[in-house]
């Protein structure tokens, strides 16, 4: 009982003390996380704090160190660039999850439907990303047709044309991969479960809801994990549509000055900072929901190497 | 009263090519204790599962109650006949109490509070109310199957069905599950049950079915067949079980 309340917790009580690196870590985070904040909000209401790009502290604080006095000066501008990023991830994750439970359980339990799943899996996994994105931006007039909506461009809290268009993109995308993680998770719950539940006088429908979906989910979130990380990544192609993200406001930064080096360095720390606190908040998730008696897969992996 | 519970008329399986189950005929009166024994192979398990249609049969006709099972809607009649797993196949994510309650939750649709008390009282009814907040992998072999024992019980169900109920246990489990299940014999459950443990077969059945090739080849009160089997078959398998269990247990 005592082994599990500290798990659920967290790990950073070891023993009853502090884990220095876990605390180290945490602290970062809430160092990067609210900075960002404050950018965001200073942003959002037409410079709340600072004129909109400019650092909180002039970047000439730091001469001293060069490094430090250029990453502070163009940080900023990243930052308003990371929004979209966390942006367009978390919606293609979110809006793609429904989707992919859908297609998840054609897959596994659907006649005719599999087929019809297993077609736009394979026909969304086969081909590239960015020729998607160029499709629906391009292609067919997609861009238009949202900028005619109402607020589109006009409303500063709205975003453009470009980032709805990568937002549906990545949704299409993402439930594509989600489902062939999530289908693998179904098929790990052992199929004696669904049957006992249709014993009892459950239907199909219902087994699979309350049984067999309960433990796909959890066990699907090792899978769901890296498809969260390929995401935070992948959503760089959003700027061959001109969407203004991380690597799009990097990349046109460098463009004026040169600092080709210093600017890709400086937007990869901020892509290495999303995807450790996705890394560490889906570890977290995956305690939390933990089957008690039941190892966590990395656990079984351990024990048996030993 | 005259109506048997459940009857069994010509009923006939098959997977593929092959004929599982060929020609089965035997009626069950209320709280008769049947026990299935057979080879593996002779389609204990198929019949079993035809009876609530886990398995649809090919051909033949099964009644309940008086009704055609093949006319009832599956979800009602699965609800009226319970069935007790050889790998017990709890639900993983819910506690013991969860296991028991999702059916009459989502099932037989009682309250919260019903369903609470309901599901403490089945509990009970296999030793376990003690156990009623652990998950099912923190439960010995023995204490699962009793969970399922309870979950089925749970639906109020006019016929359980137990297919092979201790065969997946340690041997030193088996004992635990065995005496629930005379205990629900005691109280006048209809059961109708695949197992090759002789000594529950002696105490508890009303009769004894012998399964080979997809018919039924002998039936007839326990004691009848333990010593006086008919068939050759029949006594080369129960004498093959009977030095088994002394091996087992001696």
């Amino acid at each position: 009982m005592a082994e599990r309340e500290s798990r659920t917790g967290g790990s950073i009580d070891v023993g009853g003390r502090y884990d220095p690196i876990e605390v180290l870590g945490i602290l970062a985070a809430a160092l990067f996380w609210g900075w960002l904040g404050l950018r965001w909000l200073n942003d959002w209401f037409g410079g709340l704090f600072v004129r909109e790009g400019q650092a909180f502290l002039p970047p000439s604080t730091f001469e001293f160190l060069p490094a430090l006095a250029f990453a502070v000066e163009f940080a900023p501008e990243l930052a308003a660039g990371v929004w979209l990023t966390v942006l367009l991830t978390i919606v293609g994750i979110a809006l793609g999850f429904p989707i992919a439970i859908v297609l998840a359980g054609a897959r596994v339990y659907g006649r005719t439907t599999r087929w019809v799943a297993l077609g736009y899996i394979e026909l969304v996994r086969g081909t590239p990303l960015l020729a998607q994105l160029f499709v629906l931006y391009y292609g067919l007039g997609l861009s238009s047709f949202i900028r005619e909506l109402p607020g589109v461009g006009t409303v500063s809290v709205i975003p453009e044309q470009a980032v709805w268009v990568a937002m549906i993109g990545f949704t299409i995308n993402s439930a594509a991969y989600q489902a062939e993680y999530l289908r693998g998770a179904i098929e790990s719950v052992d199929p004696g479960q669904l049957r006992a539940a249709r014993a009892i006088g459950l239907s199909q429908i219902d087994g699979i809801r309350y049984v067999v979906l309960p433990q796909a989910l959890r066990y699907a979130i090792p899978g769901w994990t890296n498809e969260l990380i390929y995401l935070i990544k992948y959503s760089s192609l959003a700027a061959f549509i001109t969407v203004p993200e991380l690597f799009n406001r990097a990349s046109s930064i460098a463009s004026e000055n040169f600092r080709y080096l210093a600017l890709f360095s400086l937007a990869g720390l901020f892509y290495l900072a999303l995807v450790l606190t996705a890394t560490n908040l889906t570890s977290r998730l995956e305690d939390r929901v933990a089957i008690p008696g039941l190892a966590r897969r990395d656990e079984r992996l351990r024990e048996r190497s030993q | 009263m005259s109506d048997p519970l459940l009857s069994v008329r010509d009923l006939r399986k098959s997977f593929g090519e092959e004929e599982v189950l060929r020609g089965i005929d035997f009626e069950m009166e209320r709280r008769d204790v049947q026990v299935l024994m057979g080879p593996s192979g002779s389609g204990k398990s198929t019949l079993l599962r035809c009876v609530n249609r886990l398995s649809e049969p090919d051909d033949g006709t099964i009644t309940l109650d008086g009704e055609d099972t093949a006319a009832m809607d599956e979800n009602d009649l699965r609800r009226q006949v319970g069935m007790v797993f050889q790998g017990f196949n709890l639900f993983a994510h819910l506690t013991a109490r969860k296991n028991v309650s999702l059916g009459l939750r989502r099932v037989r649709g009682f309250s919260k509070s019903e369903t609470e008390e309901r599901a403490e009282e089945e509990l009970e009814r296999v030793g376990l109310a003690d156990q009623a907040d652990s998950y099912p992998a923190e439960l010995s072999g023995g204490q699962q199957q009793r969970v399922g024992i309870a979950r089925a019980l749970a639906m109020d169900p006019k016929l359980l069905l137990f297919d092979e109920p201790t065969s997946a246990l340690d041997p030193e489990l088996i004992g635990e599950v065995l005496s629930v299940m005379g205990e629900l014999a005691d109280d006048g459950m209809t059961m109708l049950v695949v197992t090759h443990e002789m000594g529950f077969a002696r105490e508890a059945a009303t009769d004894l079915l012998f399964l080979d090739d997809g018919t039924i080849l002998e039936r007839g009160p326990p004691t009848q067949l333990f010593e006086s089997p008919e068939h050759e078959r029949t006594a080369t398998f129960l004498r093959r079980l009977t030095d088994l269990e002394a091996g087992q247990h001696g």
